[in-house]
């Protein structure tokens, strides 16, 4: 094998000291800045590799000039001093962290954490759009690949045509999103929206295949994946199928609302109110967002076991002397029950007719679809309980199918898990989704894993995954250590690291990094990463909007990536979701 | 030592010295230098007047500049020595024409006309042995590119001739091979031998350059332009003497100034030199002032009547200063081409407007900012050449692997001094 190094980009200059982890490179004067990536060259004892370089620190460095100081100052001082042929001297010291280094073994290329150092005086090369993207792509491929498209991947300010996806069996365990108020939370949402829609439009289209199909139930509190935040939104995307893969895409709605009337008309067609009866609420649930004490907690837990419909009401009701708890605990909890009473979509059951939307949403689901939540007109509570609700209700949904070998165990499981209205209304459905072969009690199940990956968005986390409801009965401290086992994934989204609790944190393995607030958040993102980007924290101070450092434990290369507006990715894809199949057609007849 | 540095006791003695040099030397001095005041004031000193920063030349030129380095005890194998000299030589383009001021050509076009640079030679040799005066110049030989005797002596008496000097010793040997050339065979000491050695490549370097057709219009060299000469034969009692008038002529031939700056000079009363011209014209002024022989119009100066090689025979000194931050410098030109090109018999006006035109060229080459106020081909050189501790080291180590593989294990190429740890 003999690389051929005109596809790594331009030589740009030469390794001058350093060790397996930073390196110290002598380049040439050009524009170059924190964050790019380098390439270097090494055929050391035979074996040829391309180790993976990226820009930290930057120093002008003139060769023959020991004392700058004094050249400036005489520059400043004799106005008719010259530099003669200095430009050769011009360099760059450039200080950075190795990332690894690719290596082909056979036909495929693999992708090593630093553990080797390349050659003495290595030849480095600077990747060049346009000449190196497809030779980048090829040797980062096991780094890169997946079916979740994030980005680009970003060198300096630049990025090369190498698209950064993530790949959907790791969404399971969990997927952190950080960054600061305008970093581009918002859009990366909508591409990874658009990008889940993408991959189950692929899977549909190619049913042969098998490929997974992904739901995710995508919180979105300022109301803007639908509509867009400038000129296009997942409506846009919607809109753009023919009705017969729309209906293999959503279904009969993607989007959840508080108040479908206030909903914008060409999106209402595809929404849905929420409305979640109270006996789909657990007491966990509550315990999972706010705090009780133990005493509440007694007293919640003894009318649970009363009654478990109707628990809430049974509380809500109560007066002094009807339970054995003082009036002071049985005040407190009703006082956290108002929320919940007073809120258009926590609803009694059977309360002006309206069905519970939890059935569709389990629907939706276990069949590979993307639910946006339009969460901007919920208090805080409601969001959070929302999602505290849905999450709990298709974990313990896939739990009693992975505690079960047939379906008839499934049904067992499933009446002592969850809510026995619901679990009787979803049940049937249920069974469809879950058995192998048939929907009698004798047909067994099918494993979690080949069910649709489910991504849960945990908004505003700190909120509900800091580290005192965390201690309690959380629900999502379960998901977050369990639920890979289940298939379903937490996409947790936060201005914050340092105040999510550790359980999560350690859990997580993969993290979208975007700018962050402030020297604390840095070293926290940093700490948390789950790749050693140590070093990284002058790169986090110069990140731009839409910026971001993946780091995913299963992959050895931190990734710096450029996230696309989301206008730009769907003006570039927007006839993907043509119908293709009419078109073969007609060339058939043809 | 420190301790001892830092003592009241030390400063005392220092004091000492100097008022013993003021009490001393510069009284004396002081007398010689005020008979020279006026001269110099009136006559040899003046102003340089800069080319404007963004000149543009009528025609740009090309500058070029050799030095050298070296070490006399690379390596020590029991009474052999190996020198190791290095030389580099840089050409420049004035190039006003574009941006890009004072641009070396490029290093093809280098390398073809005067080979690799920068360059390094190994050369052996025993200052103890009998035989010391034939390596010598079997080393001088080797290095210099002009073989025929005759042709490298032939220069330096036609030169001695023609600035009016005759007298010769009436048994003067026959100059036939590198040896005789060598008359200080009693003084061939490791530095006398290193220094010779040196020269002489600093030298073929030059003859390089000015047979090559690089054509530049100056060639700086560091140091003086002195001959040492035998002081009863009356020619230079070292082949690097005959070396130096071959380049003269040599470089008159091909129409090439050649230049020899010191920084470091014994030139008395510099200081008060430049002092006379700050005062005269004012700080900040650029100036130069003529060193002028006993042959020149009003003889030579009474500062350096008993300093035997100021000025230089066959050379014209000058001190300059091209910046007021730069303690005066020296440069010498080739007499012969002085008197043929600057010195205008019985116009002194004349000759002042040449040696301005050429100081004017010499000041624009002294600009970069790096060394400013020094030639900046010469400083390129240095720079270029200039073996360091880090290098020298790494030459041993070199050494040592070279006798690994003669199968001569175990001799040391560290200095023996190192066997002490000192």
């Amino acid at each position: 094998m003999s690389i051929d190094k005109d596809r790594l980009g331009e030589l740009y200059g030469k390794v001058g000291g350093g060790n397996q982890t930073s390196l110290e490179i002598m380049g040439n004067n050009r524009d170059i800045s924190v964050g790019e990536i380098f390439m270097i060259y090494s055929h050391r004892d035979g074996h040829e590799r391309v180790f993976f370089f990226r820009v930290l620190g930057l120093e002008n460095y003139l060769r023959q000039v020991d004392n700058m100081t004094r050249v400036a100052s005489t520059l400043m001082v004799e106005g008719d001093a010259y530099l003669s042929g200095i430009e050769r001297n011009m360099l760059l010291t450039i200080g950075g962290r190795m990332l690894g280094y690719a290596e082909k073994v056979g036909d495929d290329w693999t992708f090593r954490s630093p553990r080797r150092l390349p050659d003495h005086l290595g030849s480095v090369y600077r990747p060049v759009k346009g000449v190196s993207d497809d030779f980048v792509m090829e040797m980062l491929d096991c780094q890169t690949t997946g079916e979740i498209y994030v980005g680009d991947l970003q060198v300096g300010e630049e990025t090369l045509d190498v698209p950064v996806l993530l790949p959907s069996k790791f969404l399971p365990m969990h997927v952190g999103i950080f960054g600061s108020t305008g970093a581009g939370k918002s859009n990366l949402m909508m591409v990874l929206i658009k990008s889940m829609i993408d991959n189950n439009l692929e899977a549909i289209r190619n049913p042969g295949k098998d490929l997974p199909r992904i739901s995710a139930f995508c919180i979105d509190p300022h109301d803007e994946f639908a509509k867009g935040t400038d000129r296009y939104g997942i409506q846009d995307v919607i809109e753009d199928m023919s009705p017969s893969t729309r209906s293999d895409v959503i279904g009969d709605f993607y989007y959840l609302t508080t108040h479908k009337s206030a909903t914008q008309r060409n999106i209402r067609k595809y929404a849905q109110e929420i409305r979640i009866f109270w006996s789909e609420i657990q007491p966990r649930d509550l315990y999972s967002i706010m705090e009780f004490t133990s005493q509440m907690m007694a007293l919640i837990d003894a009318a649970y076991a009363k009654d478990r419909a109707n628990w809430i009401r049974l509380i809500l009701d109560m007066d002094e002397g009807s339970a054995d708890s003082p009036i002071g605990t049985i005040r407190a909890v009703q006082r956290r029950l108002r929320a919940i009473e007073r809120s258009p979509i926590f609803i009694e059951d059977g309360e002006k007719n309206t069905p519970s939307t939890l059935d569709d949403i389990f629907v939706a689901m276990e069949t590979g679809r993307i639910l946006v939540v339009n969460t901007s007109l919920m208090r805080d509570v409601e969001q959070f309980l929302l999602t505290t609700v849905v999450t709990r209700t298709l974990s313990d949904m896939r739990r009693a199918l992975k505690s079960s070998g047939n379906l008839g165990d499934f049904e067992q499981q499933g009446k002592m898990r969850l809510p026995s209205r619901f679990f009787d209304r979803v049940k049937a459905k249920a069974k469809t989704f879950y058995g192998h072969g048939g929907v009698d009690n004798t047909s067994p199940v099918r494993d979690p894993r080949s069910l649709p990956v489910i991504q849960v968005t945990v908004e505003e986390a700190p909120s509900i995954l800091n580290p005192e409801l965390m201690r309690g009965q959380s629900v999502f401290k379960d998901i977050s250590r369990q639920g890979r086992k289940f298939n379903i994934g937490l996409l947790v989204v936060s201005q914050q690291v340092s105040v999510l609790d550790n359980v999560i944190l350690s859990q997580m393995n993969t993290e979208i990094n975007l700018r962050l607030g402030n020297e604390r958040e840095i070293r926290a993102a940093i700490e948390n990463a789950s790749v050693n980007i140590s070093g990284f924290e002058n790169e986090f101070r110069v990140m731009s909007r839409g910026e971001a450092i993946v780091t995913q434990s299963y992959r050895e290369l931190p990734l710096p990536v450029r996230i696309p507006l989301f206008d730009d990715v769907y003006e570039r894809d927007k006839n993907r979701y043509k119908e293709k199949r009419a078109k073969k057609e007609e060339e058939h007849i043809l | 030592m420190l301790e001892k540095i830092l003592t009241e006791k030390f400063r005392r003695t220092l004091k000492m010295i100097f008022t013993d040099i003021t009490n001393q030397q510069d009284r004396r001095d002081e007398q010689e230098f005020s008979k020279d005041e006026v001269r110099i004031k009136e006559t040899l000193l003046d102003t340089i007047d800069p080319f404007p920063s963004d000149i543009i030349l009528e025609e740009d030129f090309r500058v070029a500049a050799v030095d050298g380095s070296g070490t006399d005890s690379l390596m020590t194998l029991d009474d052999i020595r190996v020198h190791l000299l290095s030389t580099s030589t840089v050409v420049l383009n004035t190039n006003t024409h574009s941006e890009n001021v004072f641009s070396p050509i490029d290093r093809e076009t280098l390398e073809d006309e005067v080979g690799e640079q920068p360059q390094i030679h190994p050369h052996w040799h025993s200052g103890v042995r009998n035989d010391a005066r034939t390596k010598l110049a079997e080393s001088l030989e080797d290095i210099y590119p002009l073989k025929d005797i005759a042709d490298l002596t032939l220069p330096f008496f036609r030169d001695y001739l023609s600035i009016g000097r005759t007298e010769f010793e009436e048994d003067t040997p026959r100059l036939r091979d590198m040896e005789v050339l060598i008359s200080r065979g009693q003084l061939l000491t490791n530095p006398a031998v290193h220094e010779e050695l040196r020269k002489t490549s600093e030298y073929a370097a030059i003859r390089k350059i000015l047979e090559s057709d690089l054509q530049p219009k100056y060639i700086f060299i560091d140091g003086a332009m002195s001959v040492f000469m035998h002081h009863v034969r009356h020619y230079p009692s070292m082949p690097s003497g005959f070396m130096l008038r071959d380049l003269c002529a040599l470089a008159r031939q091909k129409d090439v100034i050649l230049c020899a700056v010191s920084k470091n000079h014994t030139i008395p009363f510099a200081h008060r030199i430049a002092k006379m011209a700050k005062d005269k014209f004012g700080e900040g002024v650029k100036w130069f002032c003529h060193l002028p022989c006993k042959e020149d119009p009003g003889g030579g100066l009474h500062i350096y009547e008993d300093r035997t090689y100021i000025p230089p025979m066959l050379a014209v000194p000058y001190l300059y200063s091209f910046s007021r931050d730069n303690r005066p410098s020296r440069i010498d030109f080739d007499r012969v081409w002085w008197l043929q090109n600057i010195f205008v018999p019985n116009n002194p006006k004349a000759t002042r407007a040449n040696e301005k035109a050429l100081f004017s060229e010499i000041e624009f080459v002294s600009r970069d900012a790096r060394w400013y106020g020094y030639p900046v081909p010469l400083a390129l050189a240095h720079t270029s050449c200039k073996l360091s501790y880090e290098d020298l080291r790494l030459a041993r180590e070199v050494c040592g692997d070279v006798l690994r593989e003669l199968n001569q294990e175990g001799v040391k190429t560290d200095p023996l001094r190192a066997d002490y740890d000192l």
